[in-house]
């Protein structure tokens, strides 16, 4: 394991690919690592395929790639926050494959577990389970979901330091953990960056193990929601 | 509509017992905090990863890191903590959560759900709530009786994809409260004030008994006054 794996940002995501797929951590705003999605508006990439638990809120975050035409597919649990997102699909601009946000976590840390796959609850009698074998086991059914594993995964966390040890903070954390796990190639952008030794190792929610690559966090996150719902 | 909305989130908050942990999805049901019984303690968790959700933080005192699924800002209780979105949904589907309450399209006699897209509309997804309707031990659909066309939102049967296959146990409305038995399907226990059996009747779709005790000007006086203001 290199000893430092902070590199600049141009260097940390060079190896993405056209036709690449990339889990990608946060939600709603809450996590996302907005710093490496807009490095990634600047690489001339096309055709990724894109699982993150929705598509940003408003008009930050996946959603930018995705008006930039890089995007062919996302699977997400929800896209309702970024309207361009759903007028992309109407008008065949990108694939959506809606997913129980609890199947897509799933996915993602069985794939970073070594599992092939797992049997979930969730969605039987719904068309979560189209195409997918249905499994009775003592008497009640089951979707059969397949592992996900992917070429890159980008996440935020933040405390991080040099091996890529990572602590998330409130619930900024959500699906960062499991994307770290499920990729062969894994990006992290950290707000503060610490030397080795200087983190609480009882408090490390990612050890460096998952980590490729450290980028410093120079964008703050959007905006929380200001308006109360009326509906 | 207002008025609806408060009287059905009033009425729900009834149903909590103290202890319980709960997950409340957005609109409609996050009203429900605000009505919950003094006397009552229940635990709020949060399916982007948190439990023991306190009230709204003051102005000037939102935190970018602590926020709710629907993205508002949030506070947690003294014994809240974080986790991972696998943990959440662990918690979910494992039957750690006692309640959920979600809004919805569609209900059905047979219990069924469908809550998370209209056929050509534009989609918004799921979200959690498959695995909240299948793993909560019960489900509540806190939703207003008739869609805004005015057509029953408690039908025979659901003709939007479903959210979940036979899953919900009561169906709460501004006119009624229907409990969901295995050998009765859905029972009308209460009709709110300013309704009568027949206007319950003429305004529901799905079949149901009327139970032999059932409570007629029922809901109690907070919705009384919902309903006059």
């Amino acid at each position: 394991m290199p000893k430092n794996k902070v590199v600049p940002i141009a260097e940390a995501m060079s190896p993405i690919r056209s036709g690449m797929s990339i889990a990608i951590g946060g939600f709603i705003g809450q996590g996302d690592p907005l710093t490496l999605i807009d490095h990634l508006k600047t690489i001339d990439v096309k055709d990724l395929t894109i699982y993150e638990n929705d598509g940003g809120f408003h008009d930050r975050g996946t959603v930018e790639l995705v008006n930039q035409g890089k995007v062919k597919k996302i699977v997400a649990s929800h896209v309702g926050t970024t309207p361009d997102i759903g007028e992309a699909m109407n008008e065949g601009r990108l694939e959506v494959v809606p997913t129980p946000q609890g199947t897509l976590a799933e996915m993602m840390r069985c794939g970073g577990a070594g599992l092939g796959g797992f049997l979930t609850p969730t969605g039987v009698g719904t068309i979560a389970e189209e195409g997918k074998q249905v499994v009775e086991l003592h008497g009640r059914r089951y979707i059969l979901v397949e592992a996900l594993r992917v070429d890159v995964a980008l996440i935020r966390a933040h405390s991080g330091d040099t091996w890529g040890n990572l602590i998330y903070r409130g619930t900024s954390r959500n699906f960062n953990v499991v994307a770290a796990t499920c990729a062969d190639y894994v990006v992290a952008e950290v707000e503060d960056l610490y030397t080795l030794g200087e983190l609480d190792t009882n408090a490390i929610h990612t050890p460096g193990i998952f980590v490729d690559a450290v980028v410093r966090a120079d964008i703050g996150y959007c905006k929380l929601r200001e308006e109360k719902f009326d509906d | 509509m207002t008025d609806a909305k408060s009287v059905i989130a009033a009425r729900a908050a009834k149903e909590l017992k103290d202890g319980q942990v709960i997950n409340l999805g957005i609109g409609l049901p996050t009203l429900i905090a605000n009505y919950v019984d003094h006397d009552v303690d229940v635990v709020i968790q949060t399916e982007n990863g948190a439990i023991g959700v306190g009230p709204r933080p003051q102005p000037g005192c939102e935190d970018r890191d602590r926020a709710n699924a629907g993205n508002q800002p949030i506070t947690l209780i003294p014994g809240g903590s974080y986790f991972d979105s696998a943990t959440s949904f662990g918690m979910i589907r494992g039957g750690h959560v006692d309640a959920t309450f979600l809004g919805t399209l569609q209900v059905d006699e047979q219990g069924n759900i469908a809550n998370w897209v209209v056929p050509g509309k534009m989609l918004a997804g799921m979200g959690g709530a498959m695995d909240l309707v299948t793993g909560a031990k019960t489900v509540y659909i806190v939703s207003e009786h008739c869609a805004k066309d005015g057509s029953s939102k408690l039908m025979q049967r659901c003709t939007f994809p479903l959210t979940g296959a036979k899953e919900c146990d009561v169906i709460i409305t501004e006119r009624a409260l229907f409990r969901r038995y295995p050998d009765r399907g859905f029972v009308l226990e209460e009709v709110a004030c300013g309704y009568s059996l027949d206007d319950i009747a003429a305004c529901t779709d799905m079949a149901y008994t009327v139970a032999d005790d059932v409570k007629l000007d029922a809901y109690g006086e907070v919705e009384h006054e919902a309903i006059a203001t």
